[in-house]
């Protein structure tokens, strides 16, 4: 199968795990952001452009299946941010040393978290909460359980199952 | 010239790809009316009236002489007009004591400069220097010396954006001075207001003046709000197309006052219980 089509049916995937499965894996309201994931996996192996604008129409699908009770061009905004930070750390010869290695796990966190401040500093407005609640209440522990995750693509990739 | 603009794009296209994705995303974004959206507008009208209020006396300093002589003039109609509606509101005492009509309260008035307008959209507004700690308040009423200009929409701490006449969104309660005849007044991008809801049957003509209705539960009846400038029957319907040239003119508009009218909520809410 050509690269763009598996990466096209991966997104849809992705994006039908992150809507259904995924929530039953929420912690007190917590839960990973595979699509955030997968954005990053992108950048890494594809590069700055695919993956801002696999962040941009990802989100954009998020933003339009969450309905009225979300806002509306935030996640297409954050993850968009999301692609192209992560786009800085492409580098066409060591894809499978960074997505096998610890590299991934320290480029997920800090996307993660970069995404997570903006997020939650626009979906928290007006709810009281000031930065630092904001962030230990939300930012930080959603930052970690992505990060939890992305040990898996790390492993797969390792064992060069995804390779 | 072309090619070189090519190039350019195509040197920066990370940049080029990334700008207009968050570009559409801050579109979509703005065109929620969310609370934390309403949030995030009120940081930006504070930031936009801090601006515009640095720059916005440089015009005034030339038009000083100009302005003083209009205000002069405008004293002395007022002077004038003041003097005809005491005597006015004198009788109308008299014949309210007669009628055993009820007194309708007196209404404060917040002077406030407009910093920023825009007249060339679909939903134009103006930013006005005076906000929460004036005691501005969301739905109260905006007028002038000329009759209604809108309604505030947004407040910050010393700022506040009001939404007028001329905005798509806006719908005003009024009647035919004249003749009495109810209608909504609303804009729908032209050069004239529209007063809706009139059946044909009903007296209205050119020249009539156009007030706020005792309907209203945003706006105190019988604020000016504009004079009919043509009324003919709608081919194939039963009702009037009216349109009515507003009496203020929001391009020279540069004072206002917002009315410290509070929308009656006992009223709203037995209203909204009732559809």
């Amino acid at each position: 199968m050509p690269r763009p089509a598996a990466d096209i049916l991966l997104s849809i995937l992705v994006l039908v795990l992150q809507t259904t499965v995924v929530r039953f894996l929420a912690i007190q309201g917590i839960v990973p952001d595979i699509v955030l994931l997968w954005v990053i996996t992108i950048a890494v192996r594809r590069g700055q452009i695919p993956a801002t604008i696999a962040g941009f129409l990802l989100g954009l699908a998020l933003d339009l299946i969450s309905g009225p009770d979300g806002v509306l061009g935030l996640t297409a905004l954050t993850k968009t941010v999301g692609g192209f930070l992560a786009g800085y750390f492409y580098n066409e010869n060591k894809v499978l040393q960074t997505m096998g290695g610890y590299q991934i796990l320290l480029i997920t966190a800090l996307i993660t978290l970069i995404h997570n401040l903006l997020y939650f500093f626009v979906f928290l407005q007006g709810s009281g909460l000031g930065w630092a609640a904001m962030m230990a209440l939300y930012g930080i522990p959603a930052t970690a359980y992505t990060t939890a995750i992305a040990v898996l693509p790390m492993f797969a990739y390792a064992r060069k199952v995804l390779a | 010239m072309v090619k070189r603009l090519y190039d350019i794009v195509l040197l920066f296209k990370e940049y080029v790809v990334v700008s207009f994705c968050l570009l559409v995303s801050i579109l979509l974004l703005a065109l929620n009316d969310t609370p934390q959206i309403r949030v995030l507008r009120s940081y930006a009208v504070v930031g936009v009236g801090l601006l515009q209020n640095a720059v916005s006396f440089l015009p005034n300093y030339f038009s000083l002489s100009q302005e003083n002589a209009a205000l002069r003039t405008m004293n002395l109609a007022l002077a004038d007009e003041v003097s005809r509606l005491r005597e006015g509101k004198l009788e109308n005492l008299r014949l309210r004591q007669m009628l055993e009509l009820k007194q309708r309260g007196e209404h404060r008035y917040i002077a406030a400069n407009v910093i920023g307008k825009n007249l060339q959209l679909l939903r134009n507004t103006i930013t006005l220097d005076a906000g929460e700690q004036e005691g501005v308040r969301v739905s109260m009423p905006i007028v002038s010396e000329s009759g209604l200009v809108g309604k505030i929409i947004s407040t910050s701490g010393h700022y506040a954006i009001g939404q007028i006449l001329l905005n798509r969104d806006l719908r005003v309660s009024a009647k035919v001075q004249r003749s009495r005849v109810d209608g909504v007044v609303r804009w729908d991008g032209g050069t004239t207001l529209q007063l809706r809801e009139v059946a044909r049957t009903m007296d209205v003509q050119q020249g009539d003046l156009v007030v706020t209705s005792e309907y209203s539960a945003y706006y105190p009846e019988g604020t000016r709000i504009g004079v009919v400038s043509r009324a003919e029957p709608i081919p194939g319907s039963l009702f009037l197309s009216v349109e009515v040239a507003p009496s203020v003119d929001f391009t020279r508009l540069e004072e206002v006052f917002v009315l410290v009218h509070q929308p009656d909520s006992a009223r709203i809410a037995l209203e909204h219980r009732s559809r």
